[in-house]
């Protein structure tokens, strides 16, 4: 007897494991609701970059809003504007390796935050704009190391260098 | 015996495992059109027609070229793609020149055989030829530049890349440092549709260029001679299609005499796994035309990575 209903205790938890890490989609988009736009020419092996962070309040961490620039960066890309900047792909081309490779960006944007090396926060004093009664985004300028970001990747195995297969 | 088996397969396994595909050369050059602005174009007289082709040695005097090449250069090789360099080519051929011109046999003081082609082959070429530009253009007492850089395949002339802009405005930034931004700001675009060709590559096959023609020796073979029954062409159209990547070349243009086949997918290695260039794949396609029934001489001309020409008739 004690035997089936440890067995029935590690189904039960392993379902209730799985429904609580799975992802759900809404959970994920709600998690990146942020906007990126170029802010300049940033210098060499950088992007500079504006990172709209949507929050129920009108203060976001800086944290937060160094995890969107990179993320942005990596999966988003922006697009050109008026002041110099050129329109950028995101550094991966195919949004699904961010499930593929869970466990690497898992860690990435996890608790030691190893994202945090490749942002610097440019602006001092965050813009903040009411949305909604409920919503506010603010917006940081915030330099992207893109080059060494692009390297661990290539260490890492995410992304493809230029000379790989030859 | 089954260990000289064993181990003939083991030396095949690796050499396929850790083959890699033949890596093409990119240089930069600047464009026909910077070289007619700044004025370093050569004028040359062809039968009588006057003809202009860039003279790179008195561009690369032109320090702002010289900044762009540089760091184009340094950009690329940060990616892990070092180029050649045009100044350091051109350097390179001067001196293979001279020693060449000096150089005689030891017994008999014979110089070097060098046909009129050999002349003219030894120039600053490459694979993938990067073609920059830029205009500075002035509205007031601001200053801002339009730059451009294509990467254009040599064999194929498909522009397989390309970076185009302008600069924003500015009132006191000195044209070098424009220079350096538009550089900066056009190049990861421009390095993502490169990755994309060579993905490209990679998945379907490098895209080269045969040519096919036939020595007026007054043998009477020509591309329309027949050979058990079908026309040489017929049976070189067979091979190509048994031999490409997917079945995929495109025969542009064909007479009795000459035949151009353009966008032709080679597989990247060869059976045995090693790398494979077009001149390879045109030795596999002599090897054809010198067996039954067709028993051809074929001279190969190699014209690089992507392109090589095959003269039918004799060596």
């Amino acid at each position: 007897m004690n035997k089936y209903s440890l067995v029935l205790l590690c189904a039960i938890f392993s379902i209730s494991a799985h429904i609580t890490f799975a992802s759900n989609p809404k959970k994920e988009a709600a998690q990146w609701k942020y906007d990126i736009e170029c802010a300049g020419t940033g210098s060499e092996g950088t992007f500079l970059v504006k990172i709209w962070t949507y929050s129920n309040k009108g203060t976001i961490p800086n944290e937060e809003a160094k995890k969107n620039a990179v993320h942005g960066v990596l999966f988003r890309g922006f697009a050109a504007n008026g002041v110099g900047c050129v329109s950028q792909r995101p550094l991966i081309k195919d949004a699904s390796i961010q499930h593929e490779k869970a466990d690497y960006f898992n860690s990435f944007f996890g608790k030691e935050s190893p994202y945090l090396k490749y942002a610097t926060i440019s602006s001092s004093v965050p813009e903040v704009v009411k949305v909604s009664k409920k919503e506010y985004k603010v917006g940081y300028v915030v330099s992207v190391s893109k080059d060494l970001l692009r390297k661990d990747l290539e260490v890492a195995g995410i992304v493809k260098s230029l000379s790989a297969g030859f | 015996m089954k260990n000289k088996i064993m181990t003939i397969c083991l030396c095949l396994f690796s050499a396929a495992l850790f083959a890699q595909a033949k890596k093409p050369s990119l240089m930069v050059v600047p464009s026909d059109s910077w070289c007619t602005t700044n004025r370093v174009m050569e004028v040359y007289y062809n039968q009588g027609v006057e003809e202009y082709i860039p003279d790179y040695k008195l561009a690369l005097l032109h320090a702002d070229l010289m900044n762009v090449i540089s760091k184009i250069n340094i950009l690329m090789a940060d990616r892990g793609f070092p180029l050649k360099d045009l100044s350091a080519t051109m350097k390179s051929i001067n001196k293979v020149n001279a020693e060449n011109s000096q150089l005689t046999s030891k017994t008999s003081g014979a110089a070097l055989a060098e046909s009129p082609l050999d002349r003219i082959r030894r120039a600053a070429k490459s694979d993938i030829i990067l073609e920059v530009d830029w205009q500075v253009k002035s509205t007031g007492p601001k200053k801002s530049i339009t730059y451009n850089l294509r990467a254009l395949d040599a064999y194929t002339s498909k522009q397989v890349a390309g970076a185009q802009g302008t600069g924003a405005p500015s009132f006191s930034a000195e044209v070098a440092v424009l220079l350096e931004e538009a550089v900066l700001v056009n190049m990861d675009s421009f390095v993502n549709q490169l990755q994309a060709h060579f993905d490209d590559l990679l998945t379907n096959g490098r895209e080269v260029t045969l040519d096919l023609l036939v020595f007026d020796n007054g043998s009477g073979v020509d591309l329309e001679s027949e050979f058990g029954g079908s026309e040489l062409i017929e049976s070189i159209d067979n091979w190509m299609a048994q031999n490409t990547v997917n079945h995929r070349f495109n025969k542009s243009d064909a007479t009795e005499t000459m035949a151009l086949y353009e966008g032709v997918r080679i597989p990247l290695y060869k059976a045995n796994g090693m790398a494979q260039d077009t001149d390879g794949f045109a030795r596999e396609l002599r090897s054809f035309l010198k067996k039954a029934p067709y028993n051809l001489d074929v001279k190969i001309v190699n014209r690089g990575l992507g392109r090589a020409a095959l003269v039918i008739g004799e060596k």
